[in-house]
């Protein structure tokens, strides 16, 4: 597949600027700034405990930023909830797998449909409109989802009984089915085989292309952050020491010798 | 039959009002909120009954209408429900033990409040409750419709957005906000509608037991309630409304074993009155082996495969 969408001339998305994450006495995330544009797939690497994490639940509201602003499509989200945040547009896997282990893989994904439904007490009840319509036309999207990942034979599994892998495919069927703008994921990769891998870095790639999504994807993989990443941010000890395209990053003297020397 | 009505009716009716009040705990325990204020709301509900019957909609006829008995449920639900936002907002904001501690602080002020107002008759309470029937037995006439609409409603809840909303929160808080589901909104709602269940429980439980005092709204009913759910099954419907017949049953049982011959003095004495021991072992044991309760969505599910 060579046809790609231009990533530098459509606007920023999304702003982070002097982003700033205290725990006490330790900055996690320490004066970060950089900008995303729409429909790239941005990387985000540095060591273990550099603080790619912290930032994905800054972006998300999680935590509040201790100081500095987040700013999406124009717009500052730094004081909204989690809930908010889905609601504008950004979804996101994590790196600690939290899907809804008890309930199926159908419904996990019919969960996150929730933002596109309005359905509420009375009428889902007494199965007024728009509740029958709307129920059915969410049981068919998460269905086309998971079919997208290739879990549409397993729907009524519970969560919790899935392969990692599978787990982490389920995780962003049920993030797509918020139909965000952003998709913030974090190591999916994480367990996969090299094979896998290149399925996947594949798969991120079409998902871009095929739900015009940007992409922020934090990945310990080196090769495979070079290989799908339009632009690369890399974190070390909380603070950006590098931002640019792949093969500019690769030679960076200060990544080197962060991170990528020792592989 | 009719005697059978005659010595047991009381009984079942109990065992109904059992189970509604197990699910009034059970809703909010559909958001993962342990919360033991339904004993609050219960004894509020009965209260309001209780002041409206003798004191407002007095009448000279020998049963107490059913209309107003309908409309005196209908003004206690909206009132806990009211209460129950009011109290909720702030309350929910805790988790876990925390919660589950402020509710039954709040049900600890109900009490004491109902202890010293003179609408509430104070210390000794209301007595004198106007019946609607003439037989207990009756009531299921009210209960029954009210325990059938509930478990209606709960069956549909289960499988509709708002009640995938309540299971989320409850499997995963913070995984349910990042899907765009609002945490505070939900739970609210959970909670306010299991209020507004024990409060319309408790205006029926009013005419019912013909007295009302502060003994109907207490920590105990909060642990009794909780093994309805926790024993019963907390994971479905099913489970508090099982929960609640048989263990609203089980003291009934545990006497009348007490009182077949032959049984050593200490053991029939504690069956007849140790009932809150065997409750809080049952919870032990319960949440031991059956984490789930007894009557679990896999029943279901295993069911479904088998056909």
């Amino acid at each position: 597949m060579s046809y790609s969408i231009p990533t530098s001339n459509n606007g920023i998305v999304l702003e982070v600027r002097a982003l700033t994450r205290r725990f006490g006495g330790l900055v996690a995330v320490n004066n970060v700034s950089f900008s995303v544009n729409k429909y790239e797939i941005f990387g985000l690497i540095g060591p273990n405990g550099a603080g790619k994490t912290t930032l994905f639940n800054l972006i998300t509201a999680f935590i509040p930023p201790s100081s500095g602003k987040l700013i999406y499509q124009g717009a500052e989200i730094s004081q909204q909830r989690p809930h908010q945040i889905a609601a504008l547009g950004i979804a996101r896997t994590f790196q600690n797998i939290r899907l809804f282990g008890e309930l199926s893989a159908l419904e996990n994904v019919i969960i996150a449909r929730h933002l596109h439904t309005k359905s509420n007490m009375i009428t889902g009840v007494l199965g007024l409109p728009p509740a029958p319509s709307e129920e059915f036309k969410t049981k068919q999207k998460a269905l086309e989802l998971l079919d997208l990942v290739g879990l549409s034979d397993r729907a009524d599994e519970k969560a919790k009984n899935f392969a990692y892998g599978d787990q982490r495919r389920l995780e962003i069927a049920r993030a797509l089915a918020l139909k965000p703008q952003i998709l913030l994921l974090d190591e999916p990769a994480a367990g996969m085989n090299p094979n896998e891998k290149q399925q996947l870095s594949a798969f991120i790639r079409s998902l871009r292309n095929d739900f015009h999504l940007t992409i922020i994807l934090i990945e310990h993989h080196v090769p495979l952050v070079m290989g799908l990443c339009d632009r690369i941010a890399v974190l070390d000890f909380g603070q950006l020491i590098a931002l640019g395209k792949p093969s500019v990053v690769r030679n960076d003297p200060a990544v080197i010798e962060a991170y990528l020397g020792n592989d | 039959m009719a005697d059978f009505f005659a010595t047991y009716g009381s009984l079942v009716v109990s065992m109904v009002l059992g189970a509604l009040l197990g699910l009034s705990l059970y809703l909010p325990l559909m958001t993962g909120q342990l919360s033991l204020a339904s004993p609050g709301f219960y004894a509020l509900g009965g209260y309001i009954a209780a002041i409206l019957s003798t004191q407002v909609f007095t009448t000279s006829s020998s049963l107490y209408p059913i209309p107003l008995l309908l409309l005196e449920m209908l003004i206690a639900g909206v009132i806990c429900g009211l209460l129950g936002v009011v109290v909720g907002i702030p309350a929910l904001r805790l988790r876990g033990i925390y919660l589950a501690i402020a509710t039954i602080a709040f049900v600890e002020v109900l009490r004491v409040i109902s202890l010293n107002l003179d609408i509430t008759g104070g210390a000794v309470g209301i007595f004198g409750i106007p019946q609607p029937f003439q037989t207990q037995i009756e009531y299921l006439w009210i209960a029954l419709p009210l325990l059938l609409i509930s478990m209606v409603l709960l069956y549909r809840l289960e499988r509709i957005r708002v009640g995938r909303a309540f299971i989320a929160i409850r499997e995963d808080e913070l995984a349910a906000g990042a899907m765009g589901i609002d945490p505070t909104y939900y739970k609210v709602l959970a909670f306010t509608l299991g209020a507004m269940l024990a409060g319309v429980v408790g205006a029926i439980s009013a005419h019912f037991l013909n007295t009302w005092n502060a003994r109907q709204g207490t920590f105990d009913a909060s642990i009794i309630y909780l093994t309805f759910v926790l024993i019963g099954g907390s994971r479905t419907f099913l489970g508090p409304v099982v929960g609640g017949m048989v263990f609203t049953a089980l003291p009934e049982i545990l006497r009348s074993l007490a009182d077949t011959g032959g049984l050593p003095n200490w053991l029939a004495q504690f069956l007849r009155d140790g009932r809150l021991i065997i409750f809080g072992l049952l919870i032990v044991i319960g949440t031991i082996f059956f984490p789930q309760g007894l009557i679990t969505p896999d029943i279901f599910k295993r069911r479904k495969i088998k056909k």
